[in-house]
């Protein structure tokens, strides 16, 4: 090999494990400001549910968020996924030429916008919209637990529902251009040949496309998973955080998102409250890093003509 | 490098095959109208989005409000005086800092990922994807803890590092799209011309892959252009204009569209809608200009083929 491609084969596999330093790195960088946490706060850090800084002792715990944040991931990815299936199976089935081109262009510019932007809409214009949809799920419903309230809670907003929804807004092309990618390289010989036989449409959907895709579609879920676990700004304007654990009240205003709580202590953090908060971050990190690489590996599984 | 996958066929999407009589009809009905209503919900949401920021921004809009800075202005100002220009400034040069490391990194991961034969690139792949899922506070904290490890200032330099690993992983995923694009067999024939790998890079797979390099820039730029959490951790925020990336502290849109919200009074609200229309504008013309190029792209290779 000549000298010039030496270097350059040089130059680029060393781009290619930066990936994997950069991975350490933030690793290294935040156990080492988060160690002195850990260390005071022990395992409690991750199920208590105190955050309390005054002068004699410092207790903090993230239980609340962290299990808000899942709550609400959840609650995001239950809302998202019928319909990002539902907009694949559109563009794909339904829509002729132009407006599937269209119909994925639109989904595409969802995903580029902002969260401040989503967080914005979603406090000032969403919420009083959801608020209406939860009164009416509170008025009929409410004696099903995860729709009642406490006694005296008398407005609805600010609720992990709504927090859910918005969630929901950011992770839907997520979910739907995985599932759009996987159907539009489905098997046309299947389908025909159930056609065939006489199925249906929905026979066709349900017992055909449906199992043979379902792997592909729980990776792009998780991917998204991983993304409304991650969601800080949007989040810290339509939830009211609170460390008072919300087990499944869905519609009542108080719950916990875990990296929104960093932002919302971040400003006026203590020392040792500052050493807390990088542990809550790297709790994130380690979350999101595992979801994601288990999702990527489903995906790619699930896309063999993208190697 | 043979295409694997079958040649396209159109899918049979003719209305005939679905008749909605009878009851095999009417199951039809049901997936084909709800499917329809679900993602019509998907869009109103979209729809809603953009057009409360275009409607409430454009209250906001005027020619001060897009070059005037806001030093001396309070959250109750007057809509005549102030605006975002320090903040336009402010993400433009942060996001290029970002760019000047992340364009050729992210296009040198591209290139390993495939040219390299090693066994390690599978494991490359797999880590540049799961760092496209990596949370922007998490990034934020990153370069928090490294500001607190040197002891150092916040200043816009940190932001632009704060972005860079968001932007990284974007960049490389389009550009080895990009890439993968160019037939093998030009490569290989300016190897067998003699040409050393680089040259064959530079002189024939580079101009070739241009378009898409710079669909991978763009897509780039417009997922760190409106990122918030990682910006309001490790800068300041300054009401006036500060190009300086290594002292003091600097103005971008989503910063500044998060301290009006924060604000809450009605014409400082008002301004976030202004901010965030500005902002709006910026990722669009970033996407659209994305979105052009690579419909080109696939026309010509159409045409090239037939």
């Amino acid at each position: 090999m000549s000298r010039g491609d030496r270097l350059f084969f040089g130059i680029t596999s060393s781009a290619a494990y930066f990936a994997f330093i950069l991975v350490g790195l933030i690793l290294v960088f935040l156990i080492a400001q988060a160690w002195p946490a850990i260390q005071e706060q022990g395992f409690a850090f991750v199920y208590g549910d105190k955050w309390e800084v005054t002068e004699e002792k410092t207790i903090l715990q993230i239980g609340p968020m962290l299990y808000g944040s899942i709550l609400i991931a959840l609650l995001g990815v239950l809302i998202a996924t019928p319909m990002a299936i539902a907009t694949a199976y559109m563009i794909v089935f339904i829509l002729k030429g132009g407006w599937a081109k269209l119909a994925t262009n639109l989904i595409d510019l969802l995903a580029a916008l902002p969260s401040v932007i989503i967080g914005l809409w979603g406090v000032l214009v969403f919420t009083p919209i959801a608020q209406g949809w939860a009164e009416f799920l509170h008025q009929y419903l409410g004696w099903i637990p995860l729709f009642a309230t406490d006694k005296g809670t008398t407005s609805l907003n600010s609720s992990p529902f709504i927090a859910g929804w918005i969630v929901a807004v950011m992770i839907v092309p997520i979910i739907t251009s995985v599932t759009r990618e996987i159907f539009s390289q489905f098997d046309r010989e299947l389908v025909n040949g159930a056609l065939a036989l006489g199925a249906t449409r929905w026979t066709v959907f349900r017992r055909v496309i449906l199992p043979t895709t379902s792997g592909g579609i729980t990776g792009g879920v998780l991917l998204g998973l991983g993304r409304a676990i991650g969601e800080t700004v949007a989040i810290y304007y339509v939830l009211q955080l609170s460390m008072n654990i919300n087990l499944f009240q869905i519609l009542e205003p108080r719950g916990g998102a875990i990296a929104s709580w960093i932002l919302s202590r971040f400003g006026e953090a203590t020392d040792k409250e500052f050493h807390g908060l990088m542990a809550a971050g790297l709790v994130i990190f380690i979350t999101t890093l595992i979801i994601n690489l288990i999702a990527n590996v489903i995906v790619n599984k699930a896309q063999p003509w993208r190697k | 490098m043979s295409d694997p996958r079958p040649a396209k066929q159109p899918w049979n999407k003719s209305s005939k095959l679905a008749s909605f009589k009878g009851l095999r009809g009417f199951s039809d009905a049901v997936l084909v109208f709800g499917s329809l209503l679900l993602a019509a919900a998907v869009f109103s949401l979209l729809l809603s989005v953009l057009w409360s920021v275009i409607s409430a921004g454009s209250g906001a809009m005027s020619a001060e409000f897009l070059y005037q800075n806001n030093r001396y202005i309070s959250t109750t100002t007057s809509l005549d005086y102030g605006g975002v220009g320090h903040a336009i400034l402010g993400t433009l040069e942060l996001v290029l800092l970002a760019t000047a490391v992340a364009l050729p990194l992210g296009l040198a991961i591209a290139v390993y990922l495939t040219q390299s034969q090693s066994k390690l690139r599978n494991l490359v792949r797999a880590i540049t994807q799961a760092l496209a899922g990596l949370p922007s506070v998490v990034s934020g904290l990153f370069v928090l803890s490294i500001i607190s490890f040197l002891d150092a200032q916040k200043s816009g330099i940190f932001g632009a590092v704060a972005l860079f690993p968001l932007m990284l992983p974007t960049v490389a995923r389009v550009a080895e799209e990009a890439l993968r694009l160019v037939p093998q067999d030009l490569r290989l024939a300016a190897l067998g011309l003699g040409a050393p790998n680089y040259r064959a890079f530079f002189q024939v797979i580079l101009p070739a892959a241009k378009t898409g390099i710079i669909t991978a820039l763009l897509l780039g730029l417009a997922r760190v252009v409106g990122e918030t959490a990682p910006l309001i951790l490790t800068i300041q925020a300054n009401e006036g204009t500060n190009l300086n990336p290594l002292e003091g502290g600097v103005a971008t849109l989503p910063t500044y569209i998060y301290g009006f919200i924060s604000a809450g009074y009605a014409s400082s609200i008002t301004r976030a809608w202004g901010a965030s229309l500005v902002l709006l504008i910026i990722v669009g013309i970033l996407f659209v200009s994305a979105r052009l190029l690579t419909g080109d792209k696939k026309k010509k290779k159409s045409k090239g083929s037939k």
